[in-house]
């Protein structure tokens, strides 16, 4: 049976630590943008932590959202792309095809979630830190754009291994960069098509809700949280 | 119009075998723009598009703004030429020709455009369906390939429906000069002669091409609105788009050429045959269009401010109350405040009051793009994604090299070809008659042993 | 190419002088391909135009339309099918969409077919010889008749004297 990778991250368990944003930049050698691009609003975090701050001091209180590609079913940056650098791949994910990309932002537009981004520059690494770049994951060159995967190099060489050993992956072998780092272990990865994964099983839970989903995108990633501000409750 | 076949001739042709001093200077200061342009484009080439003041999440803002104004401004030919054509509404004689040429550059400059804003510019061909070697073709559900073939139908169209009725002007010119030029009037001329079954070819050739550019016109600002409207972020997702674009096309479109009339008038010193009755119907025109626009636009808004969506409202707040606010009132005085009564009242609706009110409504709907699409880049759905943008030197040197590039290509164009189509002006002066020539008279078929079928001298005739 | 034409002011002049070379055909030995009338603008309404007025344009244009909205279809359907990829969860062929490129191609077919028609069947581009005058440009028409047999051409130059013409010219 194939695969339908999926997400859910329980905004319960969320601190803000941002340790997902830096694996992230560590394991896909997203460039960084560096204090002045930066400020010009042109860093590349591919999964990023919305701060909301409810109440005046001092009642005030901070919500935190990771928000990441939510890899839609029915994702809007997909039939916009001209050269079908993103389309949508038989388990799935929301691929983006870097060597087809020219450009064109269009997909950058239509996302609601507002999580692709444009090399503006070339990327560059100081040395020594260029040794530190992941050879399995390609470098973007300037005009391309990008975003999570998934880290779709991790399930493609948990796959491959799997499928040389002859069996099935089983649930939690493998995790992107970004569920691997969480401390307080607030996101789960896996297997939606397997009833039986953690991720399944978290996705019923009756805390589920999903990031703007009255637009019909039919995102793969659900969030968990006791109550939404979005329903005008305060816990 | 008491101008004979012979006084129009040299009248028409005289600019194309002499230019002042004021020309060249022209030339060179249009030209001085273009390649500033060229050179900002390198720059940003070489760099990348982090020259642009771009950023995340404002991906689109200059370029796609010139991109839809170039293309609003391409709709003034075919409302002039086509639609007047076939009202058979006899002032738009001598004004086909400018707006057929307006027409074909602005397309031609909005058709750069997109190759210019690519990321990856030197791979726009991928864009272009053909069979590659990477086995794959674009994909036909996206509207910037509905964009190709929509800009590529009604350019070739109008290029089309611009040279076609200059072949006969050609063949004149042709005829009527010496040494190189009559060599490249040769060519242009395609070998013309004009006889009556090629006139006919012609005229019916110009019928069917008038019919068919008019739905190709709507469709090409309906799609090019549809960059916009097929996405389900606020501010652009709204049925509205296709029509509410094509009216601020023709809109700009009719500005556009009545800002080009009037230089050329000046210019060329056409005072005879753009007179101010056509500057009267034309800012007639663009009176009713100013008031659709206002229609439109109160719509679009009144449906978003109504709708109370919340995501909606902050585009529309942060368009017409907040950062965006001057730039809003601006356009509104701009599209309607000033031209309304110069447009409005006679005694105002003159070649200077028009052309006031053009250079207005040019401005005004540059901004009105820029509107649309700023403000919702700025503000889409989740507030922590909320940005900011600024243009860099690079592309406001890339938008006047766009203007630049317009007023050179109708400085050469100018030269090239007369301004006003020859045998169209001649045409209308000369009325057809309302009765056909046929005549019977049957000593003559007797006498001369006509053969069957022939048609003998003439009886009396009626003149209108 | 030679040729014996006059230069009239007036179109009824003009339509004279081709009424009475075509009534004289037989007898001066000149068949109707050989009277050539040449004008700087179209003479609507007038029997030497219009009798040249008999297109098939419209239906071409149509065809053209209907090969540009077969070609589209095709080419549209083809390219999808042949590299299917799933974008957004739409259909791999989307009808609607496919359906704003077959329009242009219908609309882009029509325009190339009808310029077609008129460069094919008003012989464009034509670079060899044809009868013509620079005086048309100031206002005259001229009818004429190229390659006039020898013997014909006293009784040629009185017909178009008398239908009006001011000055004969001839080419040779």
């Amino acid at each position: 049976m194939s695969h339908k990778w999926g997400m859910v991250i329980d905004l319960d368990r969320c601190t803000g630590c941002e340790a997902c944003v830096v694996a992230c930049h560590a394991e896909n050698n997203i460039g960084t943008a560096g204090p002045d691009q930066a400020s010009r609003g042109r860093a590349k975090h591919w999964i990023r932590v919305e701060r909301y701050w409810e109440g005046e001091f001092p009642n005030a209180r901070v919500r935190f959202q990771p928000v990441l590609c939510q890899q839609c079913d029915d994702a809007p940056c997909e039939p916009v792309c001209p050269t079908y650098a993103s389309y949508h791949t038989p388990e799935g994910l929301n691929a983006q095809v870097y060597n087809r990309c020219i450009g064109t932002r269009f997909c950058a537009n239509a996302c609601p979630y507002e999580v692709r981004f444009l090399n503006f520059y070339n990327p560059q690494w100081d040395k020594p830190l260029h040794l530190q770049l992941n050879p399995d994951v390609s470098v973007r060159s300037v005009g391309i754009m990008e975003k999570c995967t998934f880290c779709v190099q991790r399930i493609r060489a948990a796959e491959i291994q799997a499928e040389s050993e002859k069996r099935e992956l089983k649930d939690g072998e493998f995790n992107p960069a970004c569920v691997q780092s969480c401390a307080p272990k607030a996101m789960v990865f896996g297997d939606l098509n397997d009833p039986n994964s953690e991720v399944s099983r978290l996705a019923r839970s009756n805390r589920a809700t999903k990031l703007l989903a009255e637009l019909g995108t039919k995102p793969s990633i659900s969030y968990l949280q006791q109550d939404s501000w979005q329903n005008g409750k305060n816990g | 119009m008491a101008k004979t076949a012979e006084q129009i001739r040299t009248d028409l042709l005289r600019p194309l075998f002499y230019s002042g001093p004021g020309y060249w200077l022209a030339v060179a200061v249009t030209g001085s723009m273009v390649l500033a342009g060229v050179f900002a484009f390198g720059y940003q080439v070489y760099h990348g598009l982090g020259v642009w003041g771009l950023d995340w999440p404002v991906f689109w803002a200059f370029d796609i703004t010139n991109f839809v104004f170039w293309i609003g401004i391409s709709h003034a030919g075919t409302l002039i030429s086509a639609i007047l054509r076939l009202a058979n509404a006899g002032w738009r004689r001598p004004v086909t020709r400018c707006a057929e040429a307006i027409t074909v550059f602005a397309l031609s400059i909005g058709a750069i455009i997109p190759i210019c804003h690519l990321g990856r510019p030197w791979l726009f061909y991928w864009l272009v369906p053909y069979p590659s070697e990477r086995h794959i073709w674009p994909n036909f559900r996206s509207p910037l390939l509905w964009d190709f073939f929509a800009i590529l139908t009604y350019l070739t169209g109008s290029s089309l429906f611009l040279l076609l009725p200059i072949i006969p002007d050609a063949a004149a010119a042709r005829d009527l000069a010496h040494g190189w030029r009559k060599k490249l009037y040769g060519i242009l001329s395609l070998g013309w002669q004009g006889n009556p079954k090629q006139w006919h070819r012609l005229e019916s050739a110009m019928h069917i091409m008038a019919i068919a550019i008019i739905p190709v016109a709507v469709s090409v600002h309906t799609i090019v609105s549809w960059d916009f409207a097929m996405t389900p972020v606020p501010g652009w997702h709204s049925t509205i788009f296709g029509p509410y674009f094509v009216v601020g096309a023709i809109f700009s479109g009719i500005a556009a050429l009545i800002l080009a009339m009037a230089f050329l008038r000046k210019f060329l010193h056409l005072e005879e045959y753009l007179q101010p009755i056509h500057f009267d119907h034309l800012g007639k025109l663009l009176l009713t269009f100013s008031l659709l626009w206002l229609y439109f636009t109160f719509a679009e808004h009144l449906t978003a401010w109504y709708g109370n969506d919340v995501s909606e409202m902050n585009v529309l707040w942060a368009t017409i109350r907040g950062t965006f606010a001057p730039l809003f009132w601006i356009m509104v005085a701009c599209n309607l405040i000033i031209p309304f009564p110069l447009l409005a009242i006679k005694k105002l609706r003159t070649i200077t009051g028009t052309v006031i009110a053009s250079i207005t409504i040019v401005a005004g709907m540059w901004i009105e793009r820029f509107l649309i699409i700023v403000p919702t880049l700025e503000h889409k759905f989740l507030p922590y994604a909320w940005g900011h943008y600024t243009p860099t030197w690079v592309e406001i040197t890339l938008m006047v090299a766009g203007f630049g590039m317009m007023a050179l290509l109708y400085l050469v164009f100018s030269k090239l070809v007369p301004m006003i189509s020859m045998w169209e002006l001649e045409a209308g002066v000369r009325k057809a008659p309302i009765i056909r020539r046929r005549a019977v008279s049957f000593e003559a078929a007797a006498t001369a042993g006509a053969g069957v079928g022939q048609p003998e001298p003439l009886a009396t005739d009626v003149r209108p | 190419m030679r040729a014996l034409y006059a230069l009239y002011s007036d179109p009824d002049a003009a339509q004279r002088a081709v009424n009475a070379l075509k009534a004289g055909g037989n007898s001066l030995g000149i068949g109707e391909r050989q009277i050539v009338v040449v004008t700087a603008e179209p003479f609507d309404g007038y029997d030497f135009s219009d009798e040249h007025s008999q297109t098939h344009i419209f239906l071409l244009a149509s065809i053209g339309g209907i090969c540009g909205a077969i070609l589209g279809f095709w080419f549209t359907r083809f390219t999808q099918f042949s590299y299917p990829l799933n974008t957004g969860g739409m259909p791999i062929a989307p009808h609607w969409t496919n359906g704003i490129i077959i329009y242009e191609m219908t609309m882009l077919g029509a325009v190339l077919w009808t310029v077609a028609t008129l460069l094919i069947t008003g012989r464009l581009p034509h670079f060899g010889e044809s009868l013509s005058d620079p005086d048309i440009w100031h206002g005259k028409i001229l009818v004429g008749v190229t390659d006039p047999p020898e013997r014909a051409r006293p009784e040629i130059e009185r017909q178009l004297r008398i239908s009006g013409a001011a000055e004969i010219r001839s080419r040779s």
